[in-house]
């Protein structure tokens, strides 16, 4: 009666970490339970239905569950609780997709009203075919991802045992030349190549890239690599030929500017979802080859038309990888019925402690606007509030300070108004990345800043994803999305590569006191406070008048 | 034969066999007496004056339905079976009714045989038979009950006898069937109707009659013989039919039925009066077993969540509350609102505010516009340790008749039933709701019972008349609650809950089950505390103030926001008290951004101000200012100074004119602009409400004390009743004087009016009418209830109700005078 664990009736857990248990609950929790914030003392985890039915495609049972419930709680755990957790899983696995020699792919159920209960909504009634006997239903193949759907949001997830199609195979090995998979890597990929389709969840600098080579090595298949912009498109290629058996010539870029289609296609999620007279015309794409993987890089950014042709692609297996879950659209349903279940996560934290990611130091730097920033604020417009509390001249002498202080180290500024971002250049004399600089100059300044040709870079948000900059230990944010939480935890992880020397990250947000930046500052920094990373508060006088 | 025992209860102690139902009374010790009346409780009130007076209140017909309702199926259908028997009874006979004749299939013993004497006991016992073994009488009014009548079939599915079937039928017919029977003819139809009855009672002659039947006939007797005992016949029968009817085995009920006589029915039945007897209550046996402190540690967490949901609940009321209808009760839009407040089903919410409103924690405020709001008893409550707040609404539960089950139901009217209405009572909850406890606290501990085999013994001991599944919906109610409430934990009886039902304290056993409260919380620098337990209350209230709560049970997680802090300085607090607070209390250090949180805040709290005044002055010139307010007169105007130019006052504009005016100024008025209102909603309080009663169905039972008196008292009052009686009949046995009215004490005209009832003989009686005018009259009284008599007046020649009070005097009448 002493756990670390204590259930609440809304269903969350809260995990006391100092506790001596709280390992083995962690472990015994993790399975279905999510991981929603992970602060200092008492993590909090929640139980979904959807978790529960990841944890009953991982093969988990209800009982399972209800053991390492009562086991680990502290408290009494309220029955209707227990019950509930055993009724929602018992849903998942009552109807599963096979493949039938004559029918093609048949919805099977064990439980006849259920059958019933669904083929009766009219969601259902389009996608199904003949009854082909009291507990079986053919299913249109063209259908399977729209049915699980449609199944998911009954309340019936389905289970798929379908199978997937080999593809086309392609020779693909990892070259582990001085360098290994790492053990979580390894079991990520395990647990994907073992669970057939799904997503992983890494922190952002854990090494997801190498999570994605490992998969296509144990599929040696064709594969199709969806990321987010031409820039990550690059960063993967680059990776790939690095860490893999495969050759320039093997990876064909798809983007805007080059349509190259080779045994491993990365193409940008832009170009897929660019519509012209209605229709999409890069759809091709998907069935230009015979795939046999299709990775999802970012998975918590798949835009919704992408989703539309997931549903079509049922028969491949399927990777997503991913820092969060969290989707700010609330499609996570779509995810576990398109993508698969979440097959493996870590929390940052853990890694960190694991030396994988480089522990950092955050600090939320407060600047007191002047009288006159002040009054101006007060009478903008309201749309105009932010950009202007946001890009303030003293902030820019606060960011100055800053990168004064941190002389001599690699520091990257970071923000989200060009013309901000020019006049930080200008005064920081350092050079700027946004939008419009050509991608060969961009290599350039990266390649640059890599080799510690230049210390100070200043970037707007094309430098949010996927880009590689192992040697930058301090990054200055100035401005951003307003309050995306996302944004907040992808900046941070620029600064998190592991330094050769074991030396600590430095990641300053600076925001304008008592106005709307500090409101969204709060905001944004609500997933990475919840993932451990406690921020610092700095009063930008104090750093003034050291400075 | 075995001699078969009599129930011990019955305490039969003379030899000579009883004449009447007062007299086997009488006969029965102190003890017996006092087991009927705790049995019937219902014959306690008034207590009645003499043990005439017990038999006759014990034969009224509400008072017999009321004793029938309460009994076993077994004893029921014992009784059911005497109702088709002869009057009186042989204990064989009876026992052959339920346990089937010897030598016949129907014959192998069920179990009725052994447990006939207990169940005959209970009949006894509750005054419904009477009459020893040889003559076993069932009370006159259960047999009329019971007994097949033309509108009810028995619910034995019995027809009539013979002798009854052919009464009216003309004396030919009767020699006709009796000659078709095969039976030699007789002189009169008495002895014909004797006759035929022997043959159908004699197995081997009927067993012959039988056999000759056409196989169609055996299909038309299947189809009545276990009821109801009625077939349509169309004035051709069919053949098979026709043969039937000729033989007696069908005989006419009206012109286009025929019915199965009792007698053909039993032969067919192999003596068997109901087709299932049940004799034995059905078991109810562990369906799960539990570990005792799995059973114990789920229902402790019921308990947790019912008493936070309780509080909330009623705390949520305590601004405004929702109005109570004009019929009374909450409405179904209020009732969706606090379902929704409490996470919970409208059902489930439903039981929680009746659950609430029993224990006496809220109820209408009474004012005008009334609303339901909490009483002070509910702020005494939450003072209690947890153990003791759950054992106050355990303890309301335990008795409680206000269904909540029944919410959303619409009643006879085809009103819906809301809850905190009226019409929710149902006198059989508690009786049921104790009664599944009690079945569950027969099982080994932590032990579930099914519901359905829970159902199926309460049904055997409460066998439903009628259609009404009521009781079977209060146990599922029952179960349902107890599980919510945490008297049961995985639908075992915990141990509060078992202290519960033993009348123990519940909160003893419970408080150790339940987190220790605890007082510190643990705060992160994402800007939350987590209480990792209940919280003591000063320190949970005064944190529920500072902090947004984000999450419930065991333990607490609250979040600190600008607003959250905002309202902590509003509601008094300062900074460096919050930081004192949060220091003490927090056992991590306080996070910095938290320290940011609160001192950002508090620069800005404050930082305008915002008060209300009646009136301002205003002047460039501050120096007059200066001089108004140095002046003594203006002390009464309330004026202060906000700048150098404007006072505030706290005067009406008219007043402070006309005090300045008086001190010699000349102020102008100002055109004005509106007050400025502060208003602070209160918590709102009851008036002291009591909780409601649970509304028990009919009287209470009576304990030891009060039985014991009971009984000396009938005892006194038969004493003195038998003494009375005696007196006038010895020297002037006359009946009075022609014309002249009799005249006897009310005691005495009762007492005879009662015995006559029960002979059935004729009394005179003298009665003065409502208008005054005296007659006398000759009745022959059939029922004494409620200070009435109602009989047979001879004089009237019709059946007339007499109020007893009205009555001067009655006197027996001579066998000859009737």
């Amino acid at each position: 009666m002493n756990g670390p664990l204590i259930v609440q009736s809304d269903k969350t857990l809260l995990l006391e970490v100092d506790h001596e248990l709280a390992g083995a609950a962690r472990r015994a929790i993790a399975p279905f339970a999510e991981l929603e914030r992970a602060p200092e003392h008492i993590h909090t985890y929640r139980i979904t239905p959807l978790g529960l039915w990841n944890a009953r495609a991982a093969g988990h049972d209800a009982e399972q569950v209800v053991d390492a419930l009562v086991e680990f709680s502290r408290y009494p755990v309220p029955h209707a609780l227990l019950v509930d957790v055993a009724e929602t899983m018992a849903r998942y696995g009552r109807l599963t997709l096979s493949k039938h020699p004559v029918h093609g792919l048949v919805l099977t159920s064990t439980d006849r009203p259920v059958l019933e209960e669904i083929l009766r909504s009219k969601k259902v009634a389009p996608l199904v075919g003949a009854r082909l006997d009291p507990d079986t239903v053919a299913v249109h193949p063209s259908e399977r991802g729209q049915i699980k759907q449609t199944l998911l949001k009954l309340g019936w997830p389905a289970e798929d045992l379908a199978g997937y199609v080999d593809g086309e195979a392609h020779p693909i090995e990892l070259v582990e030349d001085g360098w290994a998979l790492r053990p979580y890597q390894q079991q990520a990929v395990e647990g994907f190549w073992h669970g057939g389709s799904g997503v992983v969840v890494l922190p952002c600098g854990a090494g997801k890239t190498l999570v994605g080579a490992g998969a296509m090595a144990k599929a040696k298949a064709t594969t199709l690599i969806l990321v987010t912009n031409t820039v990550s498109a690059r960063q993967w290629k680059h990776e790939l030929v690095k860490r893999t058996s495969l050759t320039e010539e093997e990876i064909g870029e798809y983007s805007g500017t080059r349509k190259e289609i080779r045994p491993v296609t990365i193409a940008t999620y832009q170009v897929l979802t660019t519509k012209r007279k209605g229709v999409y015309p890069h759809l091709e794409l998907f069935d230009s080859r015979d795939w046999g993987l299709i990775l999802y890089d970012e998975v918590h950014l798949l835009p919704a038309p992408v989703f539309k042709f997931t549903a079509d692609l049922q028969a491949r297996r399927r990777l997503g990888l991913t820092a969060t879950l969290v989707r700010e659209d609330g499609r996570e349903s779509d995810v576990f019925s398109l993508i698969g279940p979440k097959r493996f996560d870590a929390p940052w934290k853990e890694i960190e402690a694991q030396g994988y990611i480089a522990p950092a130091d955050c600090v939320e730097v407060r600047v007191n606007l002047t009288e006159s920033e002040r009054l101006a604020y007060a009478t903008a417009e309201t749309e105009e509030k932010y950009r202007f509390c946001a890009t303030t001249a003293t902030k820019r002498k606060v960011t100055e300070a800053l990168v004064r202080k941190h002389q001599g180290e690699q520091t990257l500024v970071i923000g989200q108004y060009i013309d901000q971002l020019d006049e930080l250049g200008e005064h920081l004399d350092a050079p700027v990345i946004k939008g419009e600089t050509s991608n060969a100059q961009r290599e350039k300044l990266f390649n640059a800043f890599r080799e510690g040709e230049i210390s100070v870079l200043v970037v707007s948000k094309v430098a949010n994803f996927s880009i590689d900059l192992p040697e930058a230990t301090v990054a200055i944010q100035v401005s951003g999305t307003f309050g995306s939480r996302q944004e907040e935890a992808q900046r941070l992880g620029r600064v998190l590569r592991p330094k050769a020397d074991g030396h600590e990250a430095r990641f300053y947000s600076v925001v304008a006191r008592d106005t709307i930046d500090q409101d969204f500052a709060a905001h944004r920094q609500r997933f990475l406070a919840e993932q451990g990373y406690a921020y610092r508060i700095m009063d930008s006088d104090e750093l003034l008048a050291d400075g | 034969m075995p001699e078969p025992s009599t129930g011990p209860s019955t305490g039969t102690t003379g030899s000579a066999a009883p004449r009447s139902l007062a007299e086997a009374l009488r006969a029965r010790d102190d003890d017996s007496l006092a087991a009927l009346l705790r049995a019937r409780p219902d014959l306690l009130n008034p207590v009645p004056g003499d043990i005439t007076q017990l038999a006759t209140r014990a034969g009224t017909r509400a008072s017999v339905v009321r004793a029938l309702d309460r009994l076993d199926r077994f004893a029921l259908q014992s009784a059911e079976a005497l109702a088709v028997a002869p009057d009186p009874c042989p204990y064989p006979v009876l026992e052959s009714l339920l346990a089937g004749e010897h030598g016949t299939t129907g014959g192998a013993d069920n179990g009725s045989r052994a447990a006939l004497p207990r169940a005959l006991g209970t009949l006894r016992e509750q005054a419904l038979v009477w009459g020893d073994d040889e003559r076993l009488r069932l009370v006159r009014t259960a047999r009329e009950l019971l007994a097949p009548s033309a509108t009810r079939p028995s619910p034995t599915g019995l027809g009539p006898t013979v002798a009854e079937a052919t009464a009216g039928m003309s004396p030919t017919r009767i020699q006709e069937i009796v000659a078709a029977a095969g039976l030699p003819g007789t002189h009169d139809p008495v002895s014909a109707v004797a006759a035929l009855t022997g043959l159908f009672t004699d197995p081997e002659r009927m067993a012959a009659l039988l056999d000759e039947a056409p196989a169609e006939a055996h299909q038309v007797l299947g189809r009545l013989v276990w009821g109801p005992p009625y077939g349509e016949v169309t004035p051709q029968p069919t053949p098979p039919v026709r043969w039937l009817r000729d033989r007696g085995l069908l005989l006419p009920a009206t012109a286009r039925t025929v019915v199965l006589p009792r007698e053909v029915a039993l032969h067919l039945r192999g003596g068997l009066a109901h087709r299932v007897p049940e004799p034995v209550a059905p078991a109810v046996p562990a369906h799960r077993e539990h570990r005792p402190h799995l059973v114990d540690a789920n229902a402790a967490g019921q308990a947790l969540a019912a008493l936070a949901t309780v509080e909330e609940l009623v705390k949520s009321w305590e601004h405004t509350g929702p109005a109570v209808l004009r019929a009374g009760g909450l409405s179904v839009r209020d009732l969706k609102r606090t379902a929704a407040t409490l996470d919970a089903t409208e059902g489930t919410a439903a039981f929680w505010i009746e659950l609430a409103y029993a224990a006496g924690l809220l109820a209408g405020d009474g004012e005008a516009d009334e609303r339901y709001a909490p009483t002070p008893a509910f702020d005494d409550w939450c003072e209690l340790p947890p153990a003791e707040r759950w054992s106050v609404l355990a303890a309301a539960w335990l008795p409680a008749t206000r269904t909540a089950g029944l919410v959303g139901e619409q009643d006879a009217k085809a009103r819906t039933l809301s809850v905190l209405g009226p019409d929710l009572d149902r006198s059989a909850a508690p009786e049921v709701r104790r009664r599944v406890l009690d079945l569950l606290a027969e099982l080994p501990e932590g032990g579930s019972a099914d519901p359905a085999a829970l159902l199926a013994r309460l049904a055997w001991e409460r066998p439903v008349r009628g259609t009404s599944d009521l009781r079977a919906r209060l146990a599922h109610w029952a179960l349902t609650e107890a599980e919510v409430l945490g008297v049961t934990g995985r639908g075992a009886l915990s141990a509060p809950g078992r202290a519960l039902l033993e009348g123990r304290d519940p909160a003893a056993p419970l408080a150790p089950l339940l987190p220790e409260p605890v007082d510190h919380v643990l705060l992160q620098a994402d800007l939350t505390a987590v209480a990792p337990g209940p919280l003591r209350r000063p320190l949970g209230d005064t944190l529920a103030v500072l902090a947004d709560v984000e999450s419930k049970g065991g333990a607490t997680v609250y979040r600190f926001t600008p607003g959250s802090v905002r309202r902590a300085l509003d509601a008094g607090h300062t900074a460096s008290d919050l930081h004192a607070f949060l220091a003490e209390h927090s056992r991590t250090p306080v996070p910095q951004p938290l320290t940011y949180l609160i001192d950002d805040v508090s620069r800005r709290h404050g930082h305008l101000r915002v008060g209300a005044a009646s009136s301002y002055v205003r002047c460039d010139d501050d120096g007059m200012l200066n001089e108004i307010l140095a002046d003594k007169r203006s002390a009464g105007l309330g004026l202060r100074r906000l700048a150098p130019t404007v006072l505030a006052a706290q005067a009406e504009p008219t007043t402070l004119l006309d005090g300045l005016r008086a001190m010699g100024y000349a102020p102008a008025a100002e055109s004005r602009t509106g007050d400025v209102l502060v208003a602070r909603a209160d918590a709102r309080r009851t008036a002291p409400r009591s909780a409601p009663e649970p509304v028990p169905d009919g009287p209470p039972v009576a304990d030891a004390t009060l039985l014991g008196a009971a009984v000396r008292a009938i005892r006194a009052g038969d004493r003195a009743a038998t003494a009375v009686r005696k007196e006038p009949a010895e020297p002037s046995a006359p009946a009075p004087a022609a014309g002249e009215l009799p005249r006897t004490s009310a005691a005495e005209t009762l007492a005879t009016v009662q015995a006559a009832a029960l002979t059935g003989s004729a009394v005179w009686i003298g009665y003065v009418n409502a208008d005054g005018a005296a007659s006398q009259r000759v009745i022959a009284p059939v029922r004494v209830e409620g200070g009435f008599v109602t009989g047979y007046d001879h004089t009237a020649d019709e059946v007339r109700t007499y109020a007893l009070h009205r009555i001067t005097g009655v006197a027996e009448l001579a066998e000859d005078q009737v």
